[in-house]
């Protein structure tokens, strides 16, 4: 039976993808850079500055976090709203949303100074800061995270006695992350409320915490929706078209209380005037907001758009692009330079970066690959009823 | 004992720089990165009426501090005496009371290859073993920085400005910046010509994070918790309900026996 299981692995690993090496060979390169920048310190590997502290890392870490939100929203939808139609995406949810936390601990260790003190938020407490709430919050639910995937493993290797006790706490467990969740996707908002003098008025508010919560449940759709297209491509495996329609249908709520708040925080700090008199930051927060929310808000109204897996794909990639503005714009691009200082990454931050990114992605692929990561979803092969486009099956050798 | 504070006046100023390298000895550090700093106003003015304003300007320590209540493993402390102290100790390097200071003082190691945040202590040691003033201050030939009780330093800059107010604009700096700072600030122009950072707030953006941190993230908890507990119970509730109305009556009977 052993032998067995080994002798399986070994087929499996020769029927990998190919581009599961180069990948691989990305997240070495990658990793060699953010070894170097720890031997050679922030100031010659970054173009980091008393003026801008923060870059590309931070803004990815926010982009990276909400976009993970997909695992707290959907477990939301699941779990406590009853929507058991949507189960089928769980498991692949999960594992990208435990990744994107993962690559997000990751370039917060190469972003510290004193990297080899990464674990002093956990002895030097300080209950005011925003910083320490969300270390503490994407720790704990990180954990949470593995055990929510756990049943995978579990199921891959017949624990039925830890998949049994693993399943009774399930709806505490996903309460526990919904909450932690809402608290450092809002926490993360709050680090820019303090930030005050740098950031351009249109973007500053004292309900950014409310701003990133909201757009994270947006986002975490979004993403599953993504998910689903760009696992077609790679594993053959999507989720059924009712899954698709049903998360479409969220959308519109998500987006709709979220530009209704950006909207009428506007306009109660009477800020509204701003939006035409700023030049180049009007054009950059309309164009946040028309990409990101208002044209998804009303493709996601129509059925037409919702019932159809290519447009709700392009709907969705609207959100995500949405987000990746608003969250870059609000780290980056809205903040004051002082004494004309501007900042772009160097490019060890960008082989870093796209090292960790190519990391969860072959990590990811691996963890599919071998463990029963899509197990509800539809192999497309099968599923003549998808109007998937034009697709050439992945090789991967069917299940044993 | 009341707070320590300082009165540095930009029209005494003569940009010698004595207080950086007082700074450096003090505190055993390269010229490079010393605590204190000189702000200028460059040449300003029409020829040949031109002037050129220096002042040094290190933390304000101020009365509501941001960093304090930004800094993630509590690295940055107010004592008492109002000084805000740094425990290089306890410091990850995370940089993030850089953005939250208003006045731009805490600086970062960038040449470290461990590396911490920089600030101004008010050469807190010193004033510890026997009365001295901080280094800077001790140094400065033309008391251009002064050091005291906050509030006799806060009195000296308004009679300073009072008995001769054809030399000093009519601002005492960091009186009502950021809800005040025990650092204060005299100069015979504009301060945003001095290349201060300005600011109208007379709030600090300390006060702002606090409603957020300790009064929006509880709210925000709490009400997630609650909310979907509820949720999930009720939920729960009527999918039982609509389940046992489907259940044959047999079964029913054998559940209530």
């Amino acid at each position: 039976m052993a032998l067995n299981v080994k002798v399986n692995s070994y087929k499996k690993l020769k029927g990998l993808p190919r581009f599961v090496y180069i990948l691989a060979i990305f997240t070495a390169l990658g990793m060699s850079a953010g070894l170097y920048r720890l031997v050679a310190g922030l100031g010659s590997t970054t173009n980091l500055s008393t003026v801008f502290p923060w870059g590309l890392w931070i803004s990815f870490d926010l982009t990276t976090v909400a976009l993970s939100g997909a695992a707290f929203t959907l477990a939301m939808l699941v779990y406590v709203f009853h929507m058991h139609e949507l189960h089928a995406a769980v498991r692949p949810t999960v594992l990208f949303g435990l990744l994107g936390y993962s690559s997000v601990l990751v370039i917060l260790f190469f972003d510290l100074g004193r990297w080899d003190r990464f674990w002093h938020f956990l002895v030097y407490p300080n209950l005011t800061s925003a910083l320490f709430e969300v270390s503490w919050c994407i720790a704990i639910y990180t954990t949470i995270l593995v055990y929510e995937f756990s049943p995978v493993i579990l199921e891959r290797f017949n624990n039925n006695k830890l998949m049994a006790f693993v399943e009774k706490i399930t709806i505490p467990m996903v309460i526990a992350g919904i909450t932690l969740s809402s608290m450092h996707q809002s926490s993360l908002g709050a680090l820019f409320v303090i930030a005050m003098p740098r950031i351009h008025p249109l973007w500053y508010s004292i309900i950014q915490p409310e701003f990133f919560f909201t757009s994270s449940l947006a986002a975490g759709i979004a993403t599953i929706i993504v998910g689903s297209h760009v696992s077609i491509r790679l594993f053959g495996k999507t989720l059924g078209q009712k899954t698709i329609e049903k998360l479409g249908s969220l959308m519109p709520w998500f987006l709709g209380i979220y530009l209704a708040l950006k909207l009428g925080e506007l306009i109660v700090t009477g800020e509204f005037g701003l939006l035409f008199t700023s030049g180049i930051f009007s054009l950059l927060y309309l164009a946040e907001l028309t990409v990101g929310v208002m044209v998804p808000l009303v493709m996601f109204l129509m059925k037409k758009v919702r019932i159809s897996n290519k447009l709700s794909l392009v709907g969705a990639l609207f959100v995500i692009a949405g987000i990746v503005m608003n969250r870059f714009d609000i780290s980056w691009f809205v903040l004051k330079p002082i004494n004309g200082v501007t900042y772009f990454p160097s490019w060890i931050e960008i082989a870093l970066l796209v090292g960790v990114i190519s990391g969860i992605l072959l990590v990811f692929s691996l963890i599919s690959h071998f463990l029963p990561v899509f197990t509800e979803t539809v192999s497309v092969q099968s599923s003549a009823e998808i109007d998937a486009p034009n697709l050439q099956p992945v090789q991967i050798p069917a299940g044993d | 004992m009341g707070k320590y504070g300082f009165l540095i006046d930009a029209s005494r100023c003569i940009d010698c720089r004595a207080c950086l390298v007082a700074c450096s000895v003090e505190n055993n550090v390269p010229m490079t990165s010393t605590r204190i700093w000189i702000i200028d106003s460059g040449i300003i003015g029409e020829f040949p009426n031109l002037k050129h304003y220096t002042a040094p300007y290190h933390c304000m320590h101020c009365n509501d501090p941001s960093c304090v209540s930004a800094c993630t493993v509590g690295a940055l402390q107010q004592n008492e005496e109002g000084i805000i102290t740094y425990d290089n100790e306890a410091c990850i390097g995370c940089r993030y009371c850089m953005y939250a200071c208003p006045f731009e003082v805490p600086h970062f190691q960038w040449d470290q290859q461990f590396a911490l945040i920089t600030k101004c202590d008010l050469c807190v040691s010193r004033l510890g073993e026997g009365q001295q003033e901080p280094a800077c201050a001790a140094t400065c030939p033309t008391d251009a920085i002064q050091f005291g009780i906050r509030e006799d330093m806060l009195a000296l800059a308004h009679e300073r400005i009072n008995n001769e107010p054809d030399r000093y604009v009519n601002h005492v700096y960091g009186e009502y910046e950021n809800g005040g700072t025990s650092t204060f600030y005299i100069s015979p122009i504009p301060f945003e010509q001095l290349g201060f950072p300005t600011t109208e707030r007379t709030e600090s953006p300390a006060e702002f994070n606090r409603v957020t941190t300790e009064k929006g993230t509880p709210i925000i908890a709490g009400s997630m918790a609650l909310g979907m507990t509820g949720i999930y119970l009720a939920l729960e509730h009527r999918s039982k309900k609509h389940a046992t109305v489907q259940v044959e009556p047999t079964e029913t009977k054998n559940d209530n026996g």
